[in-house]
């Protein structure tokens, strides 16, 4: 599902030269829930961020569901994150002047061919994957961490993305809400099939998943 | 707009500004040169209002008199119809108190070239000017103020010491046009006139209904009428300028006093309002630039989810004229209040003789040009922050525009 092949990340100043990712070569397949783990900057998050198409690599090659996404103009990438791809934040990312269901429903804007209507139906419905139908007219200010996150989640699974990608996703909360939004995540690959690559510093929850690579100075590990 | 209302509440207050000044600049523009009710005509109509008396040498400008003007303006072949008059004041005591009131003498011609409304009655015809008939029109300002709501026809005005009978009542033309006035009556009681004066300074101008919309042509003929005709003993050559009030704004920023320069004149009124709108512009710019990068973590998630560029652009760009509609709207309704306080303030000066504190009109040509300029105003202060925002690398954009 995922390939990449020599993947560099640099970070070029004026005086410095910062080697964030140094030859990754990782294969995700489909339908695998992966953690990736390592201390704070490793790398991991910047590898995430270049298997999701939100940054570009410095060297190497990406390949995603057969494609070489690698030479893809911005345009091209951003339909290709909006069909294939969705994400989770880890500060969740929700637009706080939008209602519940105006945020999930928002990936589904940018695709040409759905209706308001349309759009409409499948946002009730993938608020309803993460039960919080109740919610739909609600500001994210006015609910919990675990709910903004499962909001976000809805948000990530509307446009039904082959590959979801989450950073950090129970980093900001409690163990009981991490706990309810890592079995939603859990419930989603097992269900749906959706491939999920996941960062986190939580080894119980990276336990939970198939895989885990273990990133360190900007080099998988394990 | 909710989220900072600090933010939109500075950004309307500088585009209602901005449009408020432009809209009084622009309806002032327009009461001068803008063919509406009741000068329906004037685009072809040409105001004869000076003369130039060549004599040794010399050039002296002046109004020309009612004896100069019949005498050499009329029966002219480009022109449909002439007309005649002669703008003066008078002074009324009501109830104690004094007020000055714009008064025109003037003929049957200069109804017939206007196109005013005639709320009652009806106006003077050629036998009453023939007849020196001492009969007013008068506008529905002076029938408020002399009679209130009732009757005002058939009763009777004190004008320089005379009674005049009021048969005609009028919609008020815009203070700033030539055929405004209080009240109207023939020229044939105006006893300043001397018709037998052979002087061609006067107090008198004319108003020539051109046949078509080529004025050259009615200036060349007037040249050719004046042509080696020493109207007075002693005088070399008379000129006399023949434009309309469009000419004669386009000729207010030129030297050349035989033919308006538009261009000149455009240039002018386009760096006024240039400077006008782009000092708010670029002011709008930098609001916009900080507004907008207030939401770089929603736009780090438009474009995490597929929005492209152009998408953020259009959607920026299109909230930010939404906006400037908002500010022009509020920027129209203040200029009515504001227009009236100018007018308060230019009436201090001059207590006796008001303007009219409705003076201001907002036609539809200015509340067009007050939209376009909303959506340019829009556009410019909108289109490059939204670029630059959405140009922004998405990572960087998600950590709120911060590099770490």
């Amino acid at each position: 599902m995922i390939q990449l092949l020599n993947i560099e990340k640099i970070y070029r100043t004026d005086t410095i030269e910062t080697t964030a990712l140094n030859k990754v070569n990782i294969n995700i397949n489909k339908g695998e829930f992966v953690s990736i783990m390592g201390p704070s900057g490793c790398g991991k998050s910047t590898l995430l961020n270049i298997m999701g198409l939100l940054d570009a690599p410095t060297g190497g090659s990406i390949t995603v569901d057969n494609q070489s996404v690698t030479s893809f103009s911005r345009k091209k990438l951003a339909a290709f994150r909006n069909l294939k791809l969705g994400f989770i934040f880890q500060s969740y990312h929700l637009i706080n002047d939008l209602s519940v269901i105006d945020n999930v429903e928002l990936p589904l804007l940018y695709r040409s061919g759905i209706s308001g209507a349309e759009r409409r139906k499948r946002a009730l419905e993938a608020l309803g994957k993460v039960g919080l139908s109740a919610r739909t007219k609600h500001y994210p200010n006015q609910l919990s961490g675990g709910q903004r996150q499962r909001v976000a989640i809805a948000r990530a699974i509307i446009g039904n993305p082959e590959i979801l990608f989450a950073d950090e996703p129970t980093g900001n909360l409690d163990s009981a809400m991490g706990e309810e939004v890592m079995n939603l995540m859990l419930h989603l690959n097992k269900t749906d099939g959706t491939t999920i690559v996941m960062v986190t510093h939580d080894e119980q929850m990276a336990k939970k998943t198939q895989r885990v690579i273990h990133f360190f100075d900007g080099q998988q590990v394990s | 707009m909710l989220r900072k209302k600090y933010y939109t509440a500075l950004t309307l207050l500088g585009i209602s500004l901005t449009i408020m000044i432009v809209t009084i600049f622009a309806s002032f523009i327009d009461q001068i040169i803008s063919a509406n009710p009741p000068e329906v005509n004037r685009d072809k109509t040409l105001i004869v209002d000076k003369v130039s008396v060549f004599k040794n040498g010399e050039q002296t400008d002046a109004m020309p008199s009612i004896t100069f003007l019949q005498k050499n303006i009329r029966d002219l072949e480009s022109t449909e119809i002439i007309s005649y008059f002669s703008t003066k004041e008078f002074v009324s005591l009501l109830n104690g108190k004094a007020a000055g009131h714009a008064l025109k003498f003037t003929d049957e011609n200069f109804w017939k070239i206007t196109d005013f409304k005639f709320l009652q009655g009806k106006a003077f015809d050629l036998n009453e000017v023939k007849k020196g008939a001492r009969v007013a029109v008068i506008n529905e300002k002076t029938k408020a103020y002399f009679f209130n709501e009732n009757e005002a026809l058939g009763k009777t005005i004190n004008i320089y010491g005379s009674s005049f009978k009021v048969i005609g009542v009028v919609k008020s033309a815009t203070p700033f046009s030539k055929v405004y006035s209080d009240v109207y009556v023939p020229y044939t009681t105006d006893t300043n006139i001397q018709l037998t004066d052979k002087e061609i300074e006067g107090s008198y101008s004319a108003m020539l209904l051109a046949k078509t919309n080529d004025l050259k042509k009615v200036r060349a003929e007037l040249k050719t009428r004046l042509k080696g005709k020493h109207t007075v003993l002693g005088a070399d050559s008379v000129k006399v300028h023949a434009f309309t009030a469009l000419e004669q704004f386009a000729k207010s920023s030129s030297r050349n006093d035989d033919e308006p320069e538009y261009g000149k004149t455009a240039i002018v009124v386009l760096v006024v309002l240039t400077l006008f709108m782009l000092i708010p512009a670029i002011s709008l710019v930098n609001i916009n630039i900080t507004r907008i990068g207030e939401r770089a973590e929603e736009i780090g998630v438009r474009k995490s989810f597929g929005a492209t560029s152009g998408t953020l652009v259009t959607q920026l760009v299109i909230e930010n004229i939404i906006i400037t509609l908002i500010g022009g709207l509020i920027g129209l309704g203040l200029s009515v209040y504001a227009s009236q306080l100018l007018i308060h303030l230019i009436n201090t000066f001059d207590p006796l003789f008001k303007m009219p504190t409705d003076s201001f009109i907002i036609s539809w040509q200015v509340f067009s040009f007050c939209l376009f300029s909303c959506l340019l105003l829009g556009l410019i202060s909108g289109v490059y922050p939204a670029w630059k925002m959405s140009r922004m690398n998405v990572i960087y954009a998600l950590k709120g525009g911060n590099n770490i």
